[in-house]
């Protein structure tokens, strides 16, 4: 079962030349950033938010424009916690596409190598070439749409986890 | 002139004294000289006859022997025309009894020349050469093959037949590519390559040598070949060119990366050029970056002692030494410090961004001026070569993927920057009131 999915993947580098890989390696980088947000949200995140809580309320004085600097400051440490990594999620969602770009450009000039050795005759020497530049796209294209959609949902979940800190953390 | 007296005498008294007698004598001397002459006469007469006698039997005889000669002429036309008679029906005879064989050394001399031809071109002749010499006499001749010729048809063809089939290790000089011959272990795999120690080799047909290749395939195909020639057991994975050479000789005609660079040509090496001087600024302001964090970070830790050796200290020192704790006289301090601390922080990263985005424009400004020359070679040469347009094409899309391979990693690389300067600007912006406000309200207990 497992050897069955490596081997596709094996073909699907194969087919799709040098680019694929950088995409690949791309595609491992975002799922791992993504899954470790997820995880941080999880698990190390509600931690946090009760020491911040706790380091709130221990407050006396929570009306004066210092208790106010001190609450905007909580908040934005939980910020920047919270969107410690989505740049790069978000770097690496924009340069997917390009990525594809590229290997499609390479692909290209590939293929044209064939031509100018080969002339027009030889069809099979290009089909090779065109694979390699129309898969990357497809694999940039498909990374870029997905991480799109994961970075947004993290996104999304930042700005209501801070929201749901700002409300607990009175100011009088 | 005076002649001699007595001489003269002497002259004229000759004749005068003899003339009575002599001219009896005279009369004898003519008769007998008659009879001598008739005499004379006969004999010849009698010799002539005789003669004309000899000469006619020599003329009998001569006409007998031609009248001999002729029959055996005669004859010998009539054997003549017997024997080229015998000699159509055995001819025929022949024709007749031969006609299926001469079809057969037809094929014999056809196969040999194609299998000539085969051997000519198979790997297998660098391991045993002067194999296809060996065929000339049985492909060019008029002769019938001998039975010795026909059995080293059939054994070339069935060596050349196992031999296809085998993987064979043999010592053989061989050439490397810049010409020089040296002595190495070679090995043959079937008809399809030959490896050596340097990689894959190239058989060159006209002297039934080999050469290594100009240019070796790259990574995993010439990793597997230089372990398949060190491999021990039964079996080892190995790349082969099935196309026998065909691939492998493509490859020493596609160009590598310096010269692919070349095709770009001026645009290129701009483009180049500028993703060398952003490649420097992000190196340097991740540096400084990565100081100046480090240095917050350290500051964050002790807030307490405010150093001026980084920006959040320089803020705290400004708003500690400020002479009134009023709030809006605080704030007012505090933003004008941090205004003063985020240029340097964000230095360069516009620089970056705009060489990112001009990398991409400038492929497609060489992309144009390639398509440009391109059309103008059509309109030279028309559309009949289409190597002359591919040329031309690879260099348009050449400037594109530089444009492409430089602006990828900048923009990557300003994400990194861009993201470490607005961490630690958003560190001085919204959290470094907060922390002057700490310090105060401890400082006042």
């Amino acid at each position: 079962m497992t050897m069955a999915w490596i081997e596709a993947v094996n073909d699907f580098i194969a087919q799709g030349g040098t680019v694929v890989k950088l995409i690949l390696v791309a595609a491992v980088m975002l799922w791992t950033l993504v899954t470790e947000r997820y995880l941080f949200f999880l698990w190390v995140y509600p931690r946090l938010q009760r020491q911040w809580l706790q380091r709130w309320h221990q407050r006396r004085d929570k009306h004066s424009w210092y208790a106010l600097k001190i609450r905007e400051r909580l908040i934005s440490e939980a910020r920047l916690q919270l969107r410690r990594t989505l740049p790069l999620i978000k770097v690496l969602v924009s340069l997917s596409p390009l990525l594809g770009l590229f290997g499609t450009v390479n692909g290209m000039i590939h293929m044209f190598d064939a031509l100018a050795v080969f002339g027009t005759g030889n069809a099979r020497a290009m089909a090779t070439h065109i694979s390699h530049a129309t898969l990357p796209t497809l694999a940039g294209m498909t990374l870029a749409i997905a991480g799109l959609y994961a970075s947004q949902r993290i996104e999304r979940r930042v700005e209501a986890a801070t929201r749901h800190l700002s409300d607990q953390l009175h100011f009088e | 002139m005076r002649f001699p007296t007595w001489l003269l005498a002497a002259c004229l008294l000759l004749p005068i004294s003899a003339a009575a007698a002599d001219l009896d004598q005279l009369l004898a001397e003519v008769k007998r000289q008659q009879t001598r002459l008739s005499q004379v006469d006969r004999q010849r007469e009698a010799r002539f006859l005789a003669e004309k006698q000899r000469r006619q039997q020599l003329l009998a005889e001569a006409k007998a022997r031609l009248k001999a000669l002729e029959k055996q002429a005669e004859d010998l036309k009539a054997e003549f025309e017997t024997n080229r008679q015998a000699l159509l029906e055995l001819e025929e005879k022949l024709q007749a009894s031969s006609g299926v064989l001469g079809e057969i050394v037809g094929t014999v001399r056809q196969v040999a020349g194609d299998l000539k031809a085969d051997l000519q071109q198979s790997l297998v002749s660098a391991q045993y050469p002067g194999r296809a010499a060996r065929l000339a006499p049985i492909a060019d001749s008029k002769r019938l093959p001998t039975l010795e010729q026909l059995q080293t048809l059939w054994t070339l063809m069935l060596e050349e037949m196992t031999e296809a089939g085998k993987v064979v290790r043999f010592q053989r000089e061989i050439l490397a590519s810049d010409g020089k011959p040296f002595e190495t272990d070679v090995v043959r795999i079937g008809v399809f390559n030959a490896i050596a120690a340097p990689g894959y080799l190239r058989y060159l047909p006209e002297t039934e040598q080999l050469m290594v290749l100009s240019r070796q395939p790259e990574g995993k195909p010439l990793r597997l070949a230089r372990d398949f020639l060190s491999a021990q057991g039964d079996r080892a994975p190995v790349a082969i060119d099935p196309t026998r050479g065909v691939l492998l000789e493509m490859l020493t005609h596609t160009p590598n990366v310096w010269e692919r660079i070349q095709q770009g040509g001026l645009i290129g090496y701009i483009i180049l050029a500028l993703g060398a001087i952003g490649l420097v600024i992000v190196a340097v302001r991740l540096t400084v970056l990565w100081r100046v964090g480090k240095r917050v970070e350290a500051q964050l830790e002790e807030v307490e002692q405010p150093r001026d050796d980084n920006p959040l200290g320089r803020i705290f020192l400004t708003a500690l030494g400020a002479k009134s704790t009023d709030p809006e006289t605080l704030e007012a301090l505090l933003d004008e410090a941090i205004l003063r601390e985020i240029p340097p922080l964000e230095r360069g990263q516009s620089l970056v961004k705009l060489l990112a985005a001009v990398a991409p424009l400038l492929g497609l400004l060489g992309t144009v001026t390639g398509m440009i020359q391109t059309f103008q070679a059509i309109s030279l040469f028309g559309t009949g070569d289409p190597k002359l347009m591919a040329g031309g094409i690879s260099q348009a899309l050449v400037t594109t993927m530089l444009g492409l391979a430089v602006a990828i990693p900048l923009l990557f690389l300003h994400a990194l920057l861009a993201s470490r300067s607005r961490t630690i600007i958003l560190i001085l912006e919204e959290q470094s009131a907060g922390l002057v406000s700490q310090i105060l309200e401890k400082h006042r207990g």
